[in-house]
């Protein structure tokens, strides 16, 4: 027996890591294409389209977040509306009640969002597991209320984004399509980055069973409150972005759960845990609104009962049931060994 | 005396509460769920009643006596074809169905009765109020809260010294071992979706006599109903009943501070108890 | 004597984990059975099999000959079998009576007979009389380990399934729950128990079944088998050697 025989190296299979997959590959190149798209609206998109584009990109990048939460950190809230309204108002207060370039103010009213989910979080976690839902419910309703009792927040009445005057409407159309491209950036690409880093190996080991997670050493509750931390600060960036095209922003609209309604929709019925799922469930959502939208009520109707549906016979939504069938990720994350000598 | 009788009334309040977070509470205590349209089958109960009596010119307690068993029926189909499909240890599917549910209520109530506030006239009993040391309290809340104490002293008692309750209890501590007992949870399960919701065919009633109702309010009751819970401690119903009381004399106190500050007071008294004491006032540790 | 319950090529899984490899084993009225083998062997899964907590085919399970495999566990007591579960798995919160009149109530439900009286039971174990209005959770180790044989007794059981009662238990407090198994027996009742001392084990009942992964090694009568055999059964053949 010679030495090399016995030791495990050469035993074993000579492996490399693989990440990414031709899938993969291809999805990142129109991921890529598509970001470039948002950005260069002006040039090949009337102001109504870029609009109409810019609501969907918020309502991918609160579904996104939501994912995050719900799908790998096991927090489902139904609140995340507190943290857009937040950063809404800060926005408004810094460019329109002190003057700061609004285009710089929408960075700082992010940390608006950051610090209050600090509190929030900490009073939130000690609730039991359906509770935690009801409670950041409760969290945006009191969010809500106190906006709409403070006088310098212009109370029930709202605020305007008058200084937004001082830009051209062209103008106004070049900043929200870069605002809609780098949001679209960050909360999905960086949902996509944060997945794929070590923080993400122990997300997704935690999704699959939080108690084995934490026996192999991931730090649980430190890693739900990053999540939440970070969720708030990506649904507080749509919310910024959001109002800042509106102009206007007030306690009803600024802490609407029709956002959260919408989010859940999204991910349920486009797939719970993945990226792919959030993006397929964006496109549902888009041409169900833009064919069915004007039904109002009924159309509703028709959402929340295959929101019902998906999450009594379909856990996974459409995403679970195409990667069973077809094993090609848009967006990888696994790690897989491939053997060099085959 | 400002403050006493805004005591009085916010005990008064507090009965309505009740009346909501019992069907809560119970249902939390054995499956772990929280029916997210809790709040809505409040309203749709509501809706249906008033309908009913002005098809039928009928009067509230003839509405009481038809929605009540209206309600049991509709607990025990939630469960049968809802619930017993996703209790389970993940919070997520239960969550995601009755929030679609929800979702779908509100919107259909919204079809079938506009967006309008309503309410159902109870013959003068909503107006007449008894004057005791210069503070006037309304006969009909009254009616509330003795309906509620009655309700959650049944409700105890039930639990304690029934079989049934027996069998609710045991599921509650440990499902498995119940059912290696001859218990069979999903039966537990459906007829303690009953009588939660079942509770809400009263609770509907008296909303609709006290106030008025609309498609869009479910949310605030299904809130009011989780504060109540927390704030008294989960476990026991007369906790949640306490909660409940808890929470009308803080909104109530609130009002009197001012108009636009009584319900925030109310989830300020909330968030208070879960900063110190996350195990509820009257929950064991 | 025909059996009672009878096992024919039990298999189940945990998952992707197969846990038992097809397990024959049967008990007839009134005799006493054990249960041996190392930790991990399978011997809590056969009896969480037989209750219709894992999934198996029908066929698997039979009781007094019909095939009862994957009924719900509920309807398996209903059927006359109770298991005494590992851990106790008592109801936490409720008093001692509570905690037995539940399963007297649902034996009372489905209209099961078969003698056992909280009477009898306080006879069996007086303490159970004493303590009646104690929380369970607030009893002793043993004490809590007679109310969980209470509560499977008074499901009128024909079979009665323990899984390792005497674990973490004092000799004394052991010795006085298996003087208990007699009586029991005396019903009529088929007993098998699950069991870590071998000598109990063999001491306690008229037939032993050795498991090692997930298979049945060595079944006997309890007084004839040797040590020597049950050791080998117990590690597998290569140890035995040694």
């Amino acid at each position: 027996m010679t030495d090399t025989s016995l030791s495990p190296a050469a035993v074993l299979p000579e492996v490399t890591v693989h990440r990414q997959t031709l899938s993969g590959r291809i999805a990142l190149t129109l991921a890529a294409l598509a970001v470039a798209g948002l950005a260069l609206m002006p040039w090949w998109a009337s102001t109504g389209t870029i609009r109409m584009v810019l609501e969907l990109c918020c309502y991918l990048a609160v579904a996104q977040m939501w994912n995050l939460l719900a799908g790998y950190a096991g927090l489902v809230s139904v609140g995340q509306q507190a943290f857009m309204g937040a950063s809404g108002y800060a926005l408004f207060v810094m460019a329109q009640t002190f003057g700061i370039d609004p285009f710089l103010a929408i960075p700082i009213s992010l940390l608006v969002p950051a610090i209050l989910a600090i509190p929030c979080y900490a009073l939130l976690h000690r609730l039991d597991g359906p509770y935690f839902s009801i409670g950041t419910w409760v969290v945006a309703e009191v969010f809500r209320l106190v906006a709409s009792n403070m006088g310098w927040l212009n109370a029930g009445a709202g605020m305007s984004l008058t200084v937004m005057k001082q830009y051209s409407a062209f103008e106004r159309n070049i900043a929200m399509s870069f605002l809609c491209a780098i949001m679209v950036l960050l909360t999905v690409g960086g949902s996509y980055w944060f997945l794929r880093s070590r923080y993400g190996l122990a997300l997704i080991a935690m999704r699959d069973n939080p108690v084995a997670a934490a026996s192999q050493g991931v730090n649980v509750a430190r890693l739900r409150f990053l999540v939440y931390v970070a969720a708030a600060v990506g649904c507080g960036l749509a919310g910024a972005v959001y109002f800042m095209a509106q102009l206007r922003i007030n306690p009803p609209s600024a802490f609407d759960p029709r956002w959260s309604n919408v989010a859940i929709f999204i991910v349920m019925v486009g797939g719970i845990g993945a990226i792919e799922g959030v993006l397929i469930g964006t496109l549902i959502y888009f041409i169900a609104e833009r064919w069915f939208g004007a039904y109002g009520a009924s159309y509703f109707v028709v959402l929340g009962i295959l929101t019902l549906l998906v999450a009594l016979y379909a856990r996974t939504g459409i995403w679970g049931m195409i990667s069973k069938r077809w094993d090609a990720p848009w967006f990888p994350i696994r790690r897989r060994l491939v053997d060099t000598n085959r | 005396m400002q403050w006493f009788d805004a005591l009085i009334q916010g005990i008064l309040l507090g009965g309505m509460y009740a009346q909501y977070a019992l069907g809560m509470a119970l249902m939390f205590g054995v499956m772990r769920i929280v029916n997210i349209s809790h709040g809505d089958l409040v309203i749709l109960l509501s809706l249906i009643g008033i309908s009913m009596a002005s098809a039928w010119g009928i009067g509230p307690i003839t509405v009481m006596v038809a929605l009540v068993p209206l309600a049991v029926l509709m607990g025990w189909v939630l469960q049968k074809a809802v619930l017993n499909r996703v209790v389970g240890s993940d919070p997520l599917p239960s969550l995601i169905a009755t929030f679609g549910l929800s979702l779908a209520l509100q919107n259909l109530m919204l079809q079938i009765w506009s967006a309008n506030s309503r309410s159902l006239p109870g013959g003068g009993i909503e107006s007449r109020s008894i004057e005791i040391g210069g503070i006037y309290i309304g006969l009909l809340p009254v009616i509330v809260l003795v309906v509620a104490t009655g309700l959650t002293w049944g409700l105890d008692l039930m639990l304690k010294r029934t079989r049934f309750g027996r069998a609710l209890r045991a599921a509650a501590a440990d499902v498995e071992a119940a059912a290696m007992t001859g218990i069979n949870p999903r039966q537990v399960y459906a007829v303690a979706t009953a009588i939660a919701v079942g509770i809400l065919g009263f609770a509907a009633v008296f909303q609709a006599l006290r106030s008025t109702v609309a498609p869009a309010d479910g949310g605030a009751q299904l809130i009011y109903a989780f504060e109540a819970v927390i704030i008294g401690g989960m476990g026991s119903v007369w906790g949640a009943f306490a909660g409940s009381m808890v929470l009308g004399i803080a909104q109530a106190i609130g009002f009197r501070i001012d108009p636009g500050f009584g319900v925030l007071a109310g989830h300020i008294v909330f968030l208070i108890v879960l900063a110190t004491r996350p195990q509820g006032l009257f929950g064991k540790a | 004597m025909s059996a009672v319950l009878s096992t024919h090529g039990l298999v189940a899984r945990y998952g992707d984990f197969q846990a038992l490899y097809g397990v024959d084993a049967e008990v007839a009225a009134g005799e006493a059975v054990a249960l041996i083998g190392a930790n991990g062997a399978g011997k809590s899964t056969f009896l969480r099999a037989i209750m219709g907590l894992l999934p198996v085919a029908s066929e698997m399970v039979r009781l007094n000959g019909a095939p009862v495999g994957g009924t719900a566990p509920e309807r398996m007591v209903a059927q006359g079998v109770a298991i005494v579960p590992e851990g106790r798995r008592l109801f936490t919160g409720m008093s001692v009576e509570d905690n037995l009149r539940v399963a007297m109530d649902q034996a009372a439900r489905v209209g099961a007979k078969g003698g056992w009286t909280l009477e009898r039971l306080h006879q069996l174990f007086p303490i159970l009389k004493e303590k009646a209005r104690i929380p369970v959770q607030s009893l002793s180790g043993g004490q809590q380990q007679m109310v969980a044989i209470g509560r499977a007794l008074l499901c009128q059981p024909k079979v009665l399934l323990c899984d390792e009662i005497s674990l973490g238990l004092a000799p004394k407090v052991i010795r006085e729950i298996y003087a208990a198994l007699p009586e029991i027996r005396a019903q009529g009742t088929a007993i098998v128990v699950v069991e870590q001392d071998v000598g109990l084990a063999k001491s306690a009942t008229d037939r032993l079944y050795c498991m090692l992964e997930g298979r049945v090694t060595l079944t006997g009568r309890s007084a004839e088998i040797t040590r020597e055999q049950i050791g080998e059964a117990y590690f597998g053949a290569g140890h035995a050697v040694v």
